[in-house]
This record gives structure tokens, C-alpha cells and sequence, in this order.
């Protein structure tokens, strides 16, 4: 209500105001690189961020569990040569074995090891739950800094395509897509950032749209700024920060919709998923004949990754804006 | 999260404080006392100036906002918008289905071995072989009279297929929606105003797990738990062979296989509900009707009730129609799982087939639900809150 | 009869945060015997709001109160929560700030009245029927028509709001009003309506009133005694008239002088400020006969759902060198339209004539961009004006950059800095927007405008949401940019004062068009057209209860 304001703190030009530049630029050639205070100014606004991102211990457990499925991801191939995923090569493990200690997370309708299957299937998911994250976060950018920005004719038209896609269901579009073209990891990638850009574009363009009203974007204009000036250097920088916490959160979606396309067999059967791994195991009614441990790890896996994906986004939402700590 | 998607620009979104906040600087949006071509009103001076207390109370205060617009107006945008959504989803259902790479007809004999004969057969017969203008032509004109080809894999008419598997895919996702709805919505709202304690923990806590898993997931865990070890409940299906769905027996049969698919459904989506409802009253909370409301000297209750539930539902009400578009397109997992006859069970098929002319179908049919659920939203919207009225 | 008091009251805010507590109120005693008249001025975060807000027990839970709020003798701090329900609105009711979000957005104002007397039916409005009967009573008292009670908050105007809000605060016969900022945002025709109605039917009714403002002005108007206020503390305390008129603090003295006293010639072209811009020049500019920008019948129209109406029209106007010429008018009355039209930045109809330096405005987007480095405009709000994350040396060399000027830019920066009188530059250059005090901020922007060497500024209501002790520095400084540059001025306002200080002349603006236009010292000392004399009428000034003894 009336908490100190920095104006008042300093009514009119105060001579205590902090004097970072020190008396060595006055009257000698004036050294215009401010640089190093920008520099200490970000340095200190990261340590600021950090300090309040590790207070937040749900988002701490998160980025460890993220760095372990992404640790394992990368290191799959070294804890579990590729030769463990191949059939011919398991005749002699037993199929469907529950979890013991020789079969930790137990065995498949194959003899495979889940956990090698986890591990291997981590990449795919990662992989592609990031890859079509970073694609509907640039599309989604792109659409809502253009549908908030410009007017008249193209800017409603662009208007009207965002809606479009707002309106249905990415999954349903990226259904189609994902069925028509030829299988593989780049389709999923593609199916899933063409259609689920509109969420992002939706943040973007309101955003556009609060920013555009500030008076300092009509200022720019009043100095003779064209269109460029105006997005690159005033609506850009104000949309990022949103958009970077909100790539963390989109990429929890992009993996489940990953698991969801591989569930229904649009995924790439060659390559292990965590989606394949359940698509597996709802062919053999792996669900009903009691392998309990076929269904649940592979989506255990899913929760831990999108939750922590979650949990990361939502520190970062948090630090972005302040309004919604206290929350 | 809850910021409605009404289209700010042609004024749908809650106008805050209009004219007077923000004396006369919005240059696009004349505050309305410029605004009013003041023809008839310029002259005649509104108050006697040296005694305004005794002014006649039927003066014509020049800063009145104006009066509402039609609702037929409104009404024509929006539909306007639905309609032109719709041509794009048709149009999409075309172009994708038969312009991406990969022939179809090749698609289809990929999985099945055909001779070059058969396949140039198939491709008259579902006339692949004209000029695509041709194709797209007859497509438009079969849509217009309910006809959607025919289906690879069922050798029926697409239309009579979807006609077949419509009814239960609108019961499950209609039971599942109202309960979603209602939960999260009432959680949400407890949630909110007893924030940071045990219960809004715990709330927000479940929604977010359940928000992290894939709904098709938590159905085979459901089937896995209930129909599975414990074999409490039916594990697919619609009805058990034999039975009159109109039965008294038949009725509750309905209902038990209908239990899981709805749980499945309403679990995911219920938790954003909550969240988006928890972020919306959030958001209210700080307004300044509500300090009003408490110097009134109303309870905590009442001016939870009475004022800031009311307000932030109107943001929420838009959000929540947006998701049951999620909802419908997470019945093709769920009618998958649990082998419900309905529409997303079909998709399901023709997926497998490949059926691209059962798989277009369907998309063109969900994408047309998903679009009238939306224009009624709209239209509810206009009824709920007051200042749409005025768009 | 109930008596307001609060004795060595101190507000603190408990904050989790590293800033600590926050002390908004320290130590305030005061006093408000049944049916007086007390106002509370100060600045933004002097902690007047905090305070009232005390009476009634409406703070957040994160404040902590020290001191006690007597309420007819008995400590609100001892009441129960069903004895304060019962207290408020009953006893002590409050008129907030109408035009913003007071009321429900989603409630009938009619209902929102009838609500408070739901809770308080006092043994009279007992029934459904009877308080129907009387909220249409009270509308009647405030002078709306009965059927605006089905009216909702937005199709309401700012006044039409504030007269709901005096209503509702009617309601229940509370024996103490308590206002907070009734009259901010509306211009002053309708704040002189509803003070004169307020103190009004306070008087009447012999209700006391407890009312806060930062308008120094407001408050005499209507209150027997003010109180100032500053960083929480008590700074003077007394009679109305005296605090105004012969202040002992210097904080007084400041606030006070800053309320231009139309007709006093001792602030003719002279605004009162501590900090007075210098003036360097040994002859300073005068205005002269030379016309740099000149308007002639300009009309602007806007499509509107409703069809097209004219914002502007045919409007006539001449700005020479070295001339301050003010334009004057309320809310919608099209001068902000006048001011983008000028620049180029909205589009004319057809037939309006717009020079600058003799030569037709250009209309490509690149001769225009060229035309924009010669005639600057200053926006209203300073806060706003200013990118937040860019720093003063970015937010200044911005126009330069876009002018594509690249020469000197450096030395371009601090002149116009130093220009601008936010000395010394160099210390300011990488501060952000949020570092610096709502004057500081006003004076960068100044200088962003003033790095282009423009011979003409355009300033869109220039201090108006500046606090009332900066007002004259900035104004000054405009009056020196004069003296020193013979730069000419078109500025905008709703303040009457504001011209009678720094302008040689003013143009009224009414609906679109020009009503008066001329020299300061003759539009103002002898008002011919009857708009001018009511908008001269209605200004407040300082101390004797003027807007309710002149009724």
C-alpha cells in the first residue's frame, strides 16, 4: 500500500546517489564503455536469481533428477552396450521376470532389461521432448510477437491463425501430421512443434500486447523508430525472459505427447521410447495379465522427468515474476 | 495461465476502469465523452456550474460510457471466427492427407503386398487419379452432403462409421468434462483462498503430479489396479454383450464400464482446471472490491463467495472450454485402453490401418465438436460477464 | 456520536524479504471529535492510507499496529471479529477512489448499496422493499437517476462511481466518513461536484469526516483542520487555513507552493520550487513572432464501433519561437489527439493544414522520421516512458541511434543530461529507470527528447503524476529550455496553474474545439467564453473551505 518507493526514497537529484564511475571520467576523454557495470549488474541479478532458485527445494530436487536422466541419457550406450537391446542376443534371459537383483526393474515379453530399455529409451525422449520444444518455442515467438505487434490486415490474419491453433487440440494435429509423413524421430519432433507452438504464441502475443501499450514503446516511436527498432529492441528482450521459463514447462508436454504419438504406434518402432516401451506392453495386455512392472516403470520414468521439467519452470516462473512468489 | 484468449483488440477483454482512469492519453481509443459525436449535447451546458448540488439528477454526464452493442453483432463475429476455423480445418483435412509426401495408395500397399494392378485399381477407385482442383472439388462437395469416402479398412462409408461410434465418445467425454469441471473449479477456489496451507499443498501437489503423466498411462495403471488385480471393475468395453443398454441392468453395467475411462480423463484434466481457477482467484484476491466488500462489513466467507469467486470464474470459464478440447483429444488414448467404442477408439484403427480416409474423417469430425464447444463458450461468456456485454 | 482516535499509532509491515520491516506509520496522534472535519495529506508513501485503513481494521495481516485506534472511546483492537463487522460501515464508513476498481466489476451498483444495508439494517431496513427504498433514496441524495442502480461499475463514468461510493458510504448513517482520494482522476467540474456534494450532506447529517489526499488544495476545500504527512511522521498539524496559508515546515511551505495561485503575480512565469533550473543566458529568449509549427482547421476523426466521430475539430493554432503555449482541457476533450496530429503520428482528415518552419508535414515514413529529430514530445507518465531494463544511457542515446546519428554520441548524451539538469550526468548514465525518483525519471526522458536538438517539445500533461514538490523543478526547467535554447513548447494540460506558471499562451479546448485562445495574463484574469470562467471557477484554492462556503 505505501511501502517505500524508490522515488521517494530520493526526491529530486540527490548528491548521495551512489557514484560508481568515481571522478576518473570527469574532464579527461570521457570512457563511454559502461560495460563492466552492465556486467556487474547482471552478475549480481544472476547470484540474486540463483539465491532464490535454491530456496526453492521442489525445483532443487527437480534439476537433480533432471541432471540424472540426462546424465544416464547421455551415458547410455557406456552403462549398457546397445547389444542388450537385441533379441536374438536375450534367448537365455527369462521373459516377463518380476523385479529381483538379477533383473532390477524386471524383464519384457523379449527377455529385454527394462532398465537397459529406461536407459535407452531416455534419449529418445529427451531428445525429442526438447528438440520440438526449442521448434514451438521459435514458431511460437515468431507468431506472437507478430499477432501483438502488427495491425491491420496481416496482423489479423495472423491473429486468426494463432486462434486456429489455440482452438485445436495440438495432439489431434499432430496426429495427422505424424501419420502422413514417413516414421522416424524427426516426424515426431516436426508433428509435435507445428502444432503446439499456439500456447506459447498465446503468452507471447498478451505480453506483446501489455508491452505495446507502455508508453516507452510510443516514445520510440515519437523519436522516429520503425518497426525493427521496435521488436528487436523493446518487444523482444521484454518476451524472452517469459518465454524461457515457459520452454521449461513445454518441454514436460512435449515428452508426454511424445509417449502419447509412440502409444499410438505413429512413433519410431526401431528406436526405443518410453512411449514404445508402453506401446510394447499394451500389445502383450501387459496391464491385465499381471506384468505390473512392464507398465509402471516406463511411465514412472515419464512422471519423474516431466515433473521435474515442472518443477525447474516453475522456480524460473517464479523468479521472472515476482508476483507470483508468494503463491 | 488464466488470461482469457478473447481477442483483446476488438475489445472482448475485461476493460478495466475505461475512459476516466487514464484522463484523455489513449490516442487509439478516444475516451468516449470525445468519442460521442456531441452534436445534440455540445450546448447545452450539462450543470449549472456556481450550484452543482442542486443540479437536476437527470443531467447527461458527457463521460457515460456509451450503451452496450447488439448481440447479434457479437454474436455474427463469433461465429465469423468458428466458421473460418472450420474452412481451415477442411481445407487442412485435404491438403495433408493427400499433398504431404508419401502416396497414400503406396501407404496402404506398403502394408499390404498388391500387385501394380490393385494398386492403380484402389487409386480410381477412391479417385486418386484426378486432377488434384477435381479431388478437392468432389471432397468439398461430399462434406457438404455428409460424405467422407469410404474406409479402407471397414469397407463402410466413413459417415456411417462415425455416426455409429459418435454417441459414446460424447457420453464418456461429457460425464468426464461436468466432473472435471466441478472439481476443479470447487478445489481450485478453496485452494486459492486458503493458499500455503495443508490442503492448498496438497491440491496443488496432486494436480501437478497428475498434470505430469500421460492420461493413456494412468488408464493402464487404473486397469492394472481395479480391473486387473483387484477385478473390481470391467477392463473395456462399453456394455457386456447381450444386455439392453436401456435395461435398468443395463444402465449400471453402462456405468461401471464407464467408470475407469472417466476416472483417467477427469484426473488429468481436473488438475488444470484447479490450477487455472487456484491462479485466477489469485489474482483477484488483491483487488480493491474486495477491501469494499470487507469494510461492508461482510464475512471472510461471504466476500469470498459473493465477490471474488464470481469475478474470477469469468477468466476461468474461457480457459476451461479451451481444455476440453484437450479432454476430447485425450479420449483416443483412453478409448484405446479401454477398448470404449467411440470416436478416438476409431482413430485408433485408423492409425493402425493405415485408414487415411477414416483417420481424415475423424479429424474433420473432433475438429468441428471442438469448435462449437468453443463458439458456446463464447456465447456464455457474453451472458456471465457484464462487460462483454458492451463489445 | 462517535469520536476518531488515534493515539501514537505506528504501522509496521512484516516483509520475509531481505528489505526487512517496513515502518509505514510511525508514532501518529490525531484526533477527530464527533462531526469535525479533518484532512490528511502527503505525498505517495507517506503512509496515509495505512493509516485509516487502521480504523476499521482492514490492514493486512502482514502489518502490526502499536499504539491504539480508539473508536468511540473503545480500542478496535479489543473488539471481536463479529464486534468489528458490526462497527464497520455502521459506525464508520469509507468513500474509496471510486474510478478505480472499488466496485465488484460483476455486480450491480444497486445490489453492491443494498448489500451494506443487508448487514446493517439497523432495525429499519428490514425487509427486501425497504432497502430497495432506500437505495434508491441515496441515489436520489447524490443525484443519479434510480436507474442507474442496474447499472454495472463500467458503464459508469469516474463521477457517476464516486457518487455510487458516497452512496454506499451513506448507506447505513454512519456517524464518521472516512475518504480516501475521492476526487483523483476526475477532472475538476466534476471533483468540484462531488466535494461540494460530499461535505454537503456531511454537514447536513452531522457526520465527521476523515478524508486523505496528496492535493493539498482538495482537502482545504472542505476540511476545518489538516494534517500533513511525510514518511510516516506527523509533519504539521492545525487549522486548514492556517497549514495553507502560513505554514511553519518547510515540507508545508513546499506543498503548498507548489499549488499555483491563479491570479497571484508572484507566480507568473515563476513557478515556486526549491530547486529552481538555472537560467544561463545572459538575454534570455522571449517569445517572438516567428511561427514554427502551425495547425490550421485540423480535424481528426476515429472509427469507433458506434461510427465515426470527429476528436478534433478545426482547430487553428500557431506556435512561435520561444513560445510556451498551454493547452488546456478536461479528460476527452481532444487535446492529446491535437498533440499526436502535430507530430505526425495520426492521421488527419482531409482539408487540415499542418506546417512546421512554413513547409507542409511530410508524409513518408523517412522525411517523417527526419521531421520527428525537429519537434519531440514528452510523454505523460515518466514511469512509463522508460524501458525498465535499459539504463539512462541506452533510454537517452535511443533517439540518436534511431536518427541514425552517430557522431559525438557521447557528448550528445551528457549535454542533453546536463540539458535537462540531472547533474552530474556521468553518475546517472547507467542507472535503470527503477533507481531513480519520478522527477529524475521526467528529466531523462527530457533529455532523450533534447539529445535530437529539436526546436520544438511537445509535453503531454508534463507533471501530472509527479508528486506535488517536484512539479516546480520540472516546470522550471521547461521555463529555462526557454530562456536558454529559445525552445518553443506545446504543452498539454488539464491544470490551469500549469499555464498561469510557465506559459505566454494558453488555448482552451472543449469537445474537439478551441473555446478561447490568447494571452495568458488576459484568458485568465478576464475569461470571455463561459467554459473558461467554469473551469477557472471550479479550480480548488488553498485554505478557507472555499468550494463549500462559496456554494
Amino acid at each position: 500500500m505505501s511501502a517505500n518507493t524508490p522515488a521517494e526514497a530520493a526526491p529530486g537529484p540527490s548528491s548521495n546517489e551512489p557514484n560508481p564511475r568515481g571522478s576518473e571520467t570527469r574532464g579527461s576523454i570521457p570512457v563511454v564503455d559502461g560495460a563492466k557495470l552492465v556486467r556487474e549488474r547482471r552478475l549480481n541479478n544472476a547470484k540474486k536469481n540463483w539465491a532464490l532458485f535454491r530456496s526453492d527445494v521442489p525445483a532443487l530436487i527437480g534439476a537433480v533428477v533432471l541432471l540424472f536422466f540426462i546424465v544416464i541419457a547421455i551415458a547410455a550406450p557406456l552403462i549398457a552396450p546397445a547389444s542388450m537391446l537385441d533379441v536374438t542376443k536375450q534367448l537365455d534371459v527369462p521373459r516377463y521376470a518380476p523385479p529381483s537383483l538379477d533383473h532390477p526393474l524386471g524383464t519384457d515379453d523379449l527377455g529385454r532389461e527394462l532398465w537397459v530399455r529406461i536407459l535407452w529409451g531416455a534419449r529418445v525422449s529427451i531428445l525429442v521432448g526438447v528438440a520440438a520444444t526449442v521448434m514451438s518455442m521459435i514458431i511460437g515467438t515468431i507468431m506472437g510477437l507478430a499477432a501483438g505487434h502488427f495491425t491491420g490486415l496481416f496482423g489479423g490474419v495472423i491473429m486468426r491463425i494463432v486462434d486456429f491453433f489455440i482452438v485445436l487440440p495440438s495432439l489431434l494435429l499432430a496426429i495427422v501430421l505424424s501419420s502422413v509423413l514417413e516414421r522416424g524421430v524427426f516426424t515426431i519432433v516436426v508433428a509435435i512443434g507445428l502444432t503446439s507452438w499456439a500456447s506459447t504464441a498465446r503468452i507471447v502475443r498478451s505480453q506483446t500486447l501489455s508491452v505495446e501499450s507502455r508508453l516507452y514503446i510510443e516514445r520510440a516511436r515519437i523519436l522516429g523508430a520503425g518497426h525493427s527498432h521496435i521488436l528487436f529492441r523493446h518487444l523482444l528482450p521484454a518476451v524472452m525472459p517469459l518465454v524461457l521459463a515457459n520452454t521449461t514447462l513445454t518441454v514436460g508436454g512435449a515428452i508426454i505427447a511424445e509417449s502419447t504419438l509412440s502409444f499410438l504406434g505413429l512413433g519410431d518402432t526401431s528406436k526405443e521410447s518410453w512411449g514404445t516401451i508402453l506401446k510394447n506392453s499394451m500389445d502383450v495386455s501387459a496391464a491385465t495379465s499381471g506384468y505390473w512392472w512392464y507398465v509402471l516403470t516406463p511411465g514412472v520414468a515419464i512422471l519423474l522427468v516431466v515433473l521435474a521439467f515442472t518443477m525447474v519452470g516453475r522456480a524460473f516462473e517464479a523468479i521472472i515474476n515476482p508476483a507470483l512468489r508468494s503463491r | 495461465m488464466s488470461t482469457p484468449t478473447h481477442d483483446p483488440q476488438s475489445g472482448d477483454r475485461p476493460d478495466r476502469g475505461p475512459g476516466t482512469a487514464n484522463p484523455g492519453t489513449d490516442p487509439t481509443n478516444p475516451s468516449p465523452a470525445s468519442a460521442k459525436g456531441s452534436a445534440a449535447t455540445a450546448d447545452a451546458n450539462p450543470a449549472d456550474p456556481a450550484n452543482p448540488a442542486d443540479a437536476n439528477p437527470a443531467t447527461v454526464d458527457m463521460d457515460e460510457p456509451p450503451a452496450g452493442g447488439s448481440f447479434t453483432r457479437y454474436f455474427l463475429r463469433k461465429l465469423g471466427g468458428a466458421a473460418t476455423s472450420m474452412v481451415l480445418v477442411i481445407v487442412l483435412g485435404f491438403f495433408a492427407f493427400r499433398m504431404l509426401p508419401g502416396d497414400p495408395v503406396l501407404k496402404i500397399a506398403k502394408e499390404r503386398p498388391m500387385s501394380p494392378a490393385q494398386i492403380a485399381e484402389l487409386r480410381s477407385q477412391y479417385g486418386l487419379d484426378k486432377p488434384v482442383i477435381v479431388q478437392f472439388w468432389d471432397y468439398l462437395v461430399g462434406i457438404v452432403t455428409g460424405d467422407l469416402g469410404e474406409s479402407y479398412v471397414y469397407r463402410k462409408s466413413v459417415s456411417s462409421l462415425i455416426g455409429e461410434y459418435l454417441g459414446p465418445t460424447l457420453l464418456l467425454t461429457a460425464t468426464a468434462a461436468v466432473i472435471a469441471i466441478v472439481l476443479g473449479l470447487w478445489l481450485g477456489q478453496i485452494s486459492a483462498w486458503r493458499r500455503n496451507t495443508l490442503f492448498d499443498k496438497l491440491a496443488s501437489s496432486t494436480s501437478l503430479i497428475f498434470w505430469s503423466v500421460p492420461t493413456f498411462w494412468l488408464g493402464l495403471i487404473l486397469l492394472m489396479i481395479f480391473g486387473g488385480t483387484l477385478q473390481w471393475l470391467p477392463t473395456g468395453g462399453m456394455i457386456t454383450p447381450g444386455l439392453d443398454p436401456w435395461s435398468p441392468a443395463g444402465i449400471i453395467d453402462v456405468i461401471k464400464h464407464l467408470i475407469l475411462p472417466v476416472v483417467s480423463l477427469v484426473a488429468v484434466v481436473y488438475a488444470q482446471f484447479l490450477m487455472i481457477m487456484r491462479a485466477s482467484l489469485l489474482e483477484e484476491m488483491n483487488e480493491d472490491y474486495l477491501t469494499t466488500a470487507r469494510a461492508k462489513g461482510l464475512t471472510e466467507d461471504e466476500v469470498r463467495r459473493r465477490h471474488a469467486v464470481p469475478n474470477a470464474l469469468l477468466p476461468t470459464v474461457t480457459v476451461v472450454f479451451l481444455h476440453i478440447g484437450g479432454l476430447i483429444a485425450g479420449a483416443v488414448t483412453v478409448e484405446a485402453v479401454f477398448s470404449w467404442p467411440g470416436l478416438g477408439k476409431l482413430t485408433f484403427e485408423a492409425i493402425r490401418g493405415p485408414d487415411l480416409p477414416l483417420l481424415q474423417g475423424t479429424f474433420v469430425v473432433f475438429s468441428a465438436i471442438i469448435i462449437v464447444m468453443n463458439l458456446a463458450a463464447d456465447i456464455v461468456y457474453r451472458f456471465l460477464d457484464p462487460r462483454v456485454r458492451r463489445a | 456520536m462517535t469520536d476518531l482516535q488515534f493515539e501514537n499509532v505506528s504501522i509496521t509491515y512484516r516483509s520475509s524479504s531481505d528489505r526487512g520491516d517496513v515502518v509505514a506509520v510511525e508514532d501518529v496522534s490525531l484526533d477527530l471529535p464527533a462531526g469535525a472535519t479533518l484532512g490528511i495529506a502527503g505525498e505517495s508513501g507517506s503512509g496515509k492510507s495505512t493509516l485509516i485503513m487502521s480504523a476499521l481494521r482492514l490492514l493486512p495481516k502482514s502489518a502490526r499496529l502499536d499504539g491504539r485506534v480508539l473508536l468511540g472511546g473503545q480500542d478496535i483492537r479489543e473488539l471481536s471479529f463479529g464486534q468489528i463487522r458490526a462497527v464497520r460501515w455502521a459506525q464508520a464508513s469509507i468513500v474509496f477512489q471510486g474510478a478505480l476498481h472499488s466496485l465488484n466489476p460483476v455486480r450491480e451498483v444497486g445490489q453492491q448499496i443494498i448489500e451494506a444495508l443487508e448487514h446493517h439494517s439497523k432495525g429499519t431496513w428490514t425487509t427486501p422493499q425497504k432497502r430497495r427504498d432506500r437505495m434508491f433514496e441515496l441515489l436520489a441524495e447524490v443525484n443519479l437517476e434510480a436507474s442507474k442502480s442496474s447499472a454495472y461499475p463500467h458503464e459508469l463514468s469516474g463521477g457517476q462511481k464516486q457518487r455510487i461510493m458516497i452512496a454506499m458510504a451513506l448507506a447505513c448513517e454512519p456517524d464518521i466518513i472516512i475518504a480516501d482520494e475521492p476526487t483523483t482522476a476526475l477532472d475538476v467540474i466534476v471533483q468540484k461536484q462531488i466535494l461540494s456534494g460530499l461535505a454537503r450532506l456531511v454537514a447536513e447529517r452531522g457526520i465527521s469526516l476523515l478524508m486523505i489526499s496528496h492535493d493539498l488544495a482538495v482537502l482545504s476545500a472542505v476540511c476545518a483542520k489538516l494534517a500533513i504527512m511525510r514518511h510516516g511522521r506527523l509533519v504539521e498539524y492545525g487549522p486548514s487555513d492556517e497549514v495553507c496559508l502560513s505554514p511553519q515546515e518547510d515540507y508545508t511551505k513546499q506543498l503548498a507552493g507548489a499549488f499555483p495561485q491563479i491570479g497571484d503575480p508572484e507566480s507568473r512565469l515563476n513557478p515556486r520550487t526549491l530547486k529552481p533550473a538555472e537560467v544561463v543566458r545572459a538575454e534570455p529568449f522571449t517569445m517572438t513572432d516567428e511561427v514554427v509549427l502551425e495547425a490550421k482547421d485540423l480535424s481528426v476523426s476515429f472509427d469507433t464501433r458506434r461510427g465515426r466521430e470527429r476528436a478534433v475539430r478545426g482547430v487553428d493554432l500557431q506556435l512561435r519561437k520561444a513560445e510556451i503555449l498551454a493547452v488546456v482541457g478536461q479528460s476527452g476533450s481532444g487535446k492529446t489527439t491535437l498533440a499526436r496530429s502535430l507530430l505526425g503520428l495520426q492521421e488527419v482528415e482531409a482539408g487540415s493544414q499542418l506546417s512546421f518552419a512554413g513547409k507542409a508535414l511530410p508524409k513518408k515514413a523517412k522525411e517523417l522520421r527526419a521531421f520527428r529529430q525537429k519537434v519531440q514530445m514528452i510523454l505523460q507518465d515518466p514511469a512509463g516512458s522508460l524501458n525498465p531494463k535499459r539504463s539512462v544511457y541506452e533510454a537517452v542515446v535511443e533517439g540518436l541511434k534511431v536518427q541514425g546519428i552517430k557522431d559525438r554520441e557521447y557528448e550528445r548524451v551528457i549535454g542533453a543530461l546536463e540539458a535537462a539538469e540531472l547533474t552530474p550526468a556521468e553518475d546517472y548514465l547507467e542507472s535503470i529507470p527503477q533507481e531513480l525518483s519520478g522527477g529524475q525519471r521526467q528529466r531523462v526522458v527530457i533529455a532523450g527528447a533534447l539529445a535530437l536538438d529539436p526546436q520544438v517539445l511537445i509535453a503531454d500533461e508534463p507533471v501530472a503524476s509527479l508528486d506535488a514538490s517536484v512539479r516546480g523543478e520540472i516546470l522550471s526547467l521547461f521555463l529555462a529550455l526557454k530562456k536558454n535554447f529559445g525552445m518553443s513548447a506545446l504543452i498539454i494540460t488539464h491544470d490551469l496553474g500549469l499555464a498561469w506558471n510557465i506559459a505566454d499562451t494558453v488555448a482552451v479546448m472543449k469537445r474537439g474545439e478551441i473555446v478561447e485562445y490568447g494571452e495568458v495574463d488576459r484568458v485568465l484574469s478576464d475569461p470571455q467564453h463561459e467554459y473558461t470562467q467554469e473551469l477557472l471557477a471550479a479550480v480548488p484554492r488553498l485554505g478557507s473551505q472555499s468550494l463549500v462556503r462559496n456554494e
